[in-house]
């Protein structure tokens, strides 16, 4: 056993002298191969952040939206309808919301501005009776539902405001800095920021800013009998389209959204950004191809001699493979791990600056967001499956056939 | 102790290039002997002294090392052979570029997975021999002809083999060098060693320590050179 362990040190180092003497080409080579795997990852990281962003927001949103349409439009809800649409049978709670967005000139960017949901335990309730499809790996799909944002500790009262990371970014202010705004009326509103959103999605949370009622009305100038829309929860989930259908009958002018039209909109466009991405997957893939195929067919002249030197001298077949085994994967794990560091950065970190301009319009409806670092053993698993493995087989499988012919002819007339 | 019976070696078979090097063999090496095989450039020396060697196969007739056949003995147990029984210095010293010497001269021995140290020590020692201490650590292409040389005859004698086979070992040296050599294939007679050499340098075919000298023509053996 030790001389076994001793053996596999030999050939190790001497593979690391072999590589440090070609180092050009072996930078070059590792240079290469750690822009592949960087590629490669970061789509992988990129798609399935954004899937589990989705399956988030979901988890979160309500099971009926229902909006006041006038000519056709969404206008504001008068109050008197959520009397209306709570007596109708099956639906187990009503809730308003007031919302608006707000353009931020000196930035160039919209927020959304909320009152805070008006009771957490019945937005909570709210999830309880749908089932959403959740990643396994996510630490949050154990729990049947839970707020999309928290903002524990601050107090949200007249004159304060609660911030997304996204706007706290942007303008460069955090708790206890002042945001003016210009109300309807022509007032300017000088506002303090009292908290920060923390979320897991940081989709959800980053362009929002949460304001108290008063302080919302007076900013759009909603009068106190209209919300902006109302929120439905059904006491039995099979009856959402019937209880939909039953708000429209009542309501001439109500316009509900139920959540499976939420999910169709939103998977449209993750499954387009979903296909860009496998556009550069594949081509990421085929690069790799190519290269690891070049590399199998390209033994060189000083490879070839080299192992007829090393079996005249009485290394086997094995030994020699074994060294190239380890040459191989030398160069695949670092490549990996280099790969695999970077793309992590560059997806969670810098926001995939590198597919911005496959990314255009998302970065314009939520800007400067990140996303939640989220990668799992599955990812880990095939990316390594992808390249380690191919290409440490691409290194032996070359040298298997240079390592069975004669030392004799493997040296011969190549000088020395 | 080595027993060739009518060998051949014909390479590229059946193709238009096809070239019979050695034509019908038979040849006894004794036992801790020397032994020279001499013959114009191109009758096939080195081609005989692979197969000697187990580093090629013969295309027909058998090779016995010590009564046991090995023409027929598979690919492992013919490394093995060739790494614990034949110190071989080649006709080009083949050293690998890149790496130092020390590690050039350690290179047979690491398939054996010995204690580094013992190794260490036992390079240092051959390279001394050879005066190379000073060049341990030097990159093998920044040799001379000459230390290039030295070094694979260090790198043929890690292992202690009980045969060596040395093709063209005086080409790249000087007269002085040159005798240093013979003192060494003395040695080795002294140590109950086998030798094999090839050369068509008098200094070493008309050497006086020399027991057999073979001489060689178009892949065949000559009985009374001229
Ligand atoms: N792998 C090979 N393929 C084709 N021909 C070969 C091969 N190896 C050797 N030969 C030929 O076999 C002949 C004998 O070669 P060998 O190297 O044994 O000669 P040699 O006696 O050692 O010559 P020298 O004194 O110049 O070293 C040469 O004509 C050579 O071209
Ligand atoms: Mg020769």
């Amino acid at each position: 056993m030790n001389v076994w362990i001793e053996k596999q040190r030999y050939i190790i180092d001497f593979t690391i002298s072999s590589l440090m003497r070609r180092k050009v080409k072996n930078i070059g080579l590792l240079v290469l191969y750690t822009l592949i795997v960087f590629i490669l990852a970061s789509t992988m990281f990129f798609t399935y952040a954004i899937k589990r962003e989705a399956a988030f927001i979901l988890e979160g949103s309500p099971e009926i939206v229902v909006q006041n349409l006038v000519a056709g439009r969404h206008d504001l809800l008068p109050v008197s309808y959520l009397e209306e649409i709570k007596s109708i049978r099956g639906v187990a709670n009503v809730e308003s919301r007031l919302w608006g967005y707000f353009y931020d000139s000196l930035v160039g960017a919209n927020y959304t501005l909320m009152t805070p949901p008006q009771n957490q335990d019945s937005h909570k309730n709210q999830g309880k009776t749908t089932v959403v499809e959740n990643d396994n790996g996510d630490p949050h799909a154990n729990h049947e539902a839970h707020a999309l944002f928290e903002y524990e500790g601050a107090l949200l009262e007249s004159g304060t405001l609660i911030i997304g990371n996204g706007v706290a970014r942007m303008r460069g202010i955090g708790k206890d800095d002042y945001m003016p705004f210009m109300a309807a009326d022509g007032q300017i509103m000088n506002m303090k920021i009292v908290g920060k959103l923390s979320s897991v999605s940081e989709l959800v949370s980053s362009d929002l800013i949460l304001m108290s009622e008063a302080d919302l009305r007076k900013l759009f100038g909603i009068s106190p009998d209209k919300v902006t829309d109302a929120i439905v929860t059904v006491r039995n989930p099979s009856e959402i389209q019937t209880v939909a259908g039953k708000i429209k009958k009542r309501i001439h002018s109500a316009r509900p959204i139920i959540r499976d039209e939420i999910l169709r909109t939103y998977s449209s466009i993750f499954n387009w950004r979903g296909g860009m991405m496998i556009v550069i997957f594949s081509a990421a893939v085929l690069a790799f191809v190519i290269f690891a195929w070049d590399k199998a067919s390209g033994l060189s002249a000083g490879e070839r001699q080299e192992i007829g030197i090393l079996k005249a001298v009485g290394w086997e077949t094995g030994d020699v493979i074994q060294m190239k085994f380890w040459e191989g994967a030398i160069v695949s794990l670092s490549a990996f791990l280099g790969g695999v560091i970077l793309a992590y950065i560059h997806v969670f970190f810098t926001g995939s600056a590198i597919f911005e301009p496959a990314l255009e319009g998302w970065s314009n409806l939520y800007p400067n967001f990140t996303l939640t670092p989220f990668i799992n053993a599955e990812q880990l698993t095939t990316l390594f499956f992808l390249t380690v493995i191919p290409y440490t087989v691409a290194t032996i499988v070359p040298t298997w056939r240079a390592a069975t012919i004669d030392p004799d002819s493997a040296m011969r007339h190549t000088g020395g | 102790m080595i027993e060739l019976m009518n060998v051949r070696k014909v390479f590229n078979a059946g193709k238009p290039s096809e070239f019979s090097a050695v034509n019908g063999v038979s040849l006894h090496i004794p036992e801790n002997k020397v032994t020279v095989l001499k013959g114009p450039s191109g009758s096939g020396k080195t081609t005989l002294l692979s197969i000697v060697g187990c580093m090629s196969r013969p295309s027909a007739g058998r090779v016995k090392l010590k009564e046991r056949e090995i023409t027929s003995l598979p690919e492992r147990f013919l490394t093995d052979i060739r790494r614990s029984t034949f110190g071989f210095i080649f006709q080009q010293p083949n050293l690998i570029k890149g790496i130092t010497v020390l590690e050039n001269v350690m290179l047979p021995a690491y398939p054996l997975g010995e204690k580094r140290s013992h190794l260490k020590a036992r390079a240092h020692r051959g390279l001394s021999e050879l005066s190379l201490t000073g060049k341990a650590a030097s990159k093998v292409e920044w040799l001379s002809g000459g230390e290039a040389q030295r070094v694979s005859i260090v790198r043929a004698l890690i292992n202690n083999p009980s045969i060596i086979i040395a093709d063209e070992p005086t080409a790249h040296l000087d007269t002085k060098l040159s005798y240093r050599f013979m003192e060494i294939v003395e040695k080795f007679k002294a140590e109950g060693k086998t030798v094999i050499i090839t050369s068509h340098d008098p200094l070493v075919y008309e050497s006086k320590m020399i027991d057999k000298v073979v001489n060689l023509r178009d892949g065949k053996i000559e009985e009374n050179p001229t």
